[in-house]
């Protein structure tokens, strides 16, 4: 216990320095820039309406279709945007009239005079907001960034020593094979947790950064810490997960591309497969405890559908439980590569 | 008993179908032992064998009665100086001997304590600070020496220890090598050149093609060499004649008719005067049409072994 400690500590700056690793914190970070870039732009838009003139929502929502132009114009007085055009051939007048209410902008579209279709949009809809960040969740930071952020520092534990000339070392030293296992195993994944935890802490914290005072209470009082915990904790599950994989990967095998693809499809192709094998997925595991359902747009190809689609959650105990299986599994299975493993720098 | 001894029997080791060592029984008892050989027969495996860094393919090992397969046990009596020139990243010499022991137990003080102590008597205390990348040759060498007695091994191996060494440090060296035999301990180490180590070796393990060649007493080693005997194959028209006539001429161990019907199989410890006779024999008219060493490569080491190795 001792032991895989002191080696957990004497691996742990390489897990997190290496120079192989830079770009595994890029991955971590993408989201985070990636929000708080919304943010920005978001707090530009309310900038520049919030000196706009107003019209009071319940009289914008009164409007019906087939109302003229000018009725709505005389009722609601000036818009913000006015745009008016042809369509060739068809002999079609269109106009567009946008008015803002405070929160939302309205957009009426016409026809030859009519109104035809009522657009609105909030400047920012926390509600939205919290989908869009649900997605990226599950479609990148855990299918992708997690992933190949984990293969990254876990598959050069071993490899990247024998790479390097350098494990002979470790394997000269008075700890079992198993112990040697455990500690680089740990580093990897205090690293990787570090890593891709605070990734996650910080996308989130940018997500609540630029909403309003009002939704972020409301927010706050509600789910957001909850929500928070379980996508920090998932990602973590992740490297878990995934690092015990890769770790093993590692060791059984030279090229870490093939492991890499298998997984990845492996993983793909879980909402195929049946009941029992699904529960062999990490994916599955971790889309069961994120806290908010993925939003799917409906233009998306079946396939592509069938894909992303995650599979039939189970509750968090047992995929907590699952995932922390699964690694135990991989690791004994790895634990038993690794007594076998001979220094062969020559080959590689 | 065979605690005090490191055990091989019957072992091999196959690199896929690439022959590392074949059939190795040896029985090592303490003191200084030299493995000599050419490059490529064997030795670094036999190393890697006995502290557990390569699996036999068949055959077992104990070293003073510890399995290599248990690296925690073994470790603590064995201190390997591989020679893989690798050193990890960024690492000072100090930081890496004092990590080493870090595994070993040692709490940090003692740790730093027993590195200084290991690299001072490698004499590298004036670069102790400065990281191993940046070493020389030797130097690196020398800090894996210092790694692999720090914490003063009752086994030490040591691959090629000698190699790019200044005579200075190689003098200090070996006597470190003589002062940890004197105590009881095994000190095996690898060289190209017999001459090189024959002096200070209690035993020499010459090695060749993954196979011992020769094992023992320095003294005897040698000489078993000088009497090994040549053998050689006669071609001639008349393989009867020639072989009677050669057995009265010359100092010959043993004379066959080639069953292949190519001439005379012939051994010999003396092969000057084989090659007179075979001279005479010619030059009284018998039809001789070559003679063609039979066993060369064996022939040809031993002239590498004892010849120095150009
Ligand atoms: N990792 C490996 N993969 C394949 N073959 C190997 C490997 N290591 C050693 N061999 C082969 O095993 C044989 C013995 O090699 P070994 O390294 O033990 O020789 P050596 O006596 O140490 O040579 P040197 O004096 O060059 O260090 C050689 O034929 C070598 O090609
Ligand atoms: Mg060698």
């Amino acid at each position: 216990m001792n032991q895989i400690w002191i080696i957990a500590k004497l691996e742990l700056r390489r897990a997190f320095f290496s120079k192989r690793a830079l770009w595994v914190y890029l991955l971590a970070l993408f989201p985070a820039v990636i929000f708080v870039g919304h943010g920005i732009s978001v707090k530009m838009q309310r900038d520049e309406f919030a000196g706009k003139p107003t019209v009071s929502a319940a009289l914008l929502d009164r409007m019906a279709v087939g109302t003229a132009d000018a009725d709505v114009l005389a009722a609601a007085g000036k818009p913000l945007q006015d745009r008016s055009w042809d369509q060739r051939g068809r002999n079609i007048k269109r106009r567009t009239l946008m008015y803002f209410d405070g929160s939302r902008r309205v957009w009426f579209e016409f026809e030859n005079g009519a109104l035809r279709n009522t657009r609105r949009r909030e400047l920012s809809s926390i509600d939205e907001d919290r989908k869009v960040y649900a997605g990226m969740f599950q479609y990148f930071y855990l299918r992708l960034a997690v992933f190949f952020g984990s293969l990254g520092i876990f598959i050069n534990l071993f490899r990247g020593e024998m790479i390097d000339k350098s494990l002979h070392f470790w394997f000269l030293s008075p700890v079992r094979r198993e112990v040697l296992l455990l500690g680089k195993y740990c580093a990897g994944l205090i690293a990787s947790a570090v890593i891709f935890g605070g990734g996650a802490v910080l996308s989130f914290g940018a997500l609540l950064a630029y909403q309003t005072s009002a939704d972020l209470q409301a927010y706050w009082q509600a789910d957001a810490l909850y929500h928070g915990t379980w996508y920090v904790i998932s990602a973590m599950l992740g490297c878990v997960g995934y690092g015990s994989v890769f770790l093993a990967a590692g060791l059984l095998l030279r090229n870490p591309i093939i492991p890499a693809l298998v997984m990845l499809l492996w993983e793909s192709i879980n909402g195929f497969l049946p009941e029992l094998l699904q529960k062999l997925s990490v994916l599955h595991y971790l889309q069961s405890i994120c806290p908010v359902p993925p939003p799917m747009d409906p233009n998306v190809p079946p396939l592509l559908r069938l894909v992303l689609a995650p599979t039939e959650p189970t509750s968090a105990g047992v995929a907590i439980l699952g995932v922390l299986g699964l690694t135990a599994l991989v690791l004994y299975v790895a634990s038993r590569a690794v007594r076998r493993l001979e220094i062969n720098y020559g080959t590689e | 008993m065979s605690d005090e001894l490191i055990l091989f029997h019957n072992v091999s080791k196959f690199y896929g179908d690439v022959l590392g060592v074949n059939k190795v029984d040896l029985r090592i008892p303490s003191g200084i032992t030299s493995l000599v050989g050419p490059n490529g027969s064997g030795k670094t495996t036999l190393m890697n064998l006995m502290s557990g860094l390569v699996h036999p393919g068949s055959g077992s090992i104990t070293v003073r009665g510890i399995s290599p397969f248990a690296p925690e046990k073994l470790m603590r009596i064995l201190g390997y100086a591989t020679q893989y020139d690798a050193a990890p990243r960024g690492v000072t010499g100090f930081g890496f001997v004092v990590a080493g022991l870090l595994l070993y137990g040692y709490r940090q003080a003692e740790a730093e304590r027993r590195a200084a102590l290991a690299i001072e008597t490698v004499s590298l205390t004036h670069a102790a600070q400065r990281k191993i990348a940046a070493y020389s040759k030797g130097m690196r060498q020398r800090i894996r020496l210092a790694q692999a007695i720090a914490h003063e091994p009752a086994v030490l191996v040591l691959d090629e220890p000698l190699n790019g060494l200044d005579p200075l440090v190689r003098a200090e060296t070996i006597a470190l090598f003589r002062n940890y035999a004197a105590q009881g301990r095994h000190v095996i180490l690898s060289s190209h050149v017999l001459q090189e180590v024959d002096v200070f070796s209690d035993q020499v393990i010459l090695i060749a093609n993954g196979m011992i060649v020769a094992e023992g007493e320095i003294r005897n080693v040698r000489d078993e060499i000088h009497e090994h005997p040549s053998q050689f194959l006669l071609h001639c028209q008349h393989p009867a004649r020639v072989a009677s006539m050669l057995f009265d001429q010359a100092d010959v161990t043993e004379v066959k008719i080639d069953p292949g019907g190519r001439g005379v199989l012939v051994m010999t410890r003396q092969r000057e005067a084989f090659a007179a006779a075979v001279q005479r024999i010619a030059l009284n008219g018998e039809e001789i049409d070559g003679v063609m060493p039979m066993d060369e490569n064996v022939d040809a080491l031993y002239e590498y072994l004892i010849g120095g190795g150009k």
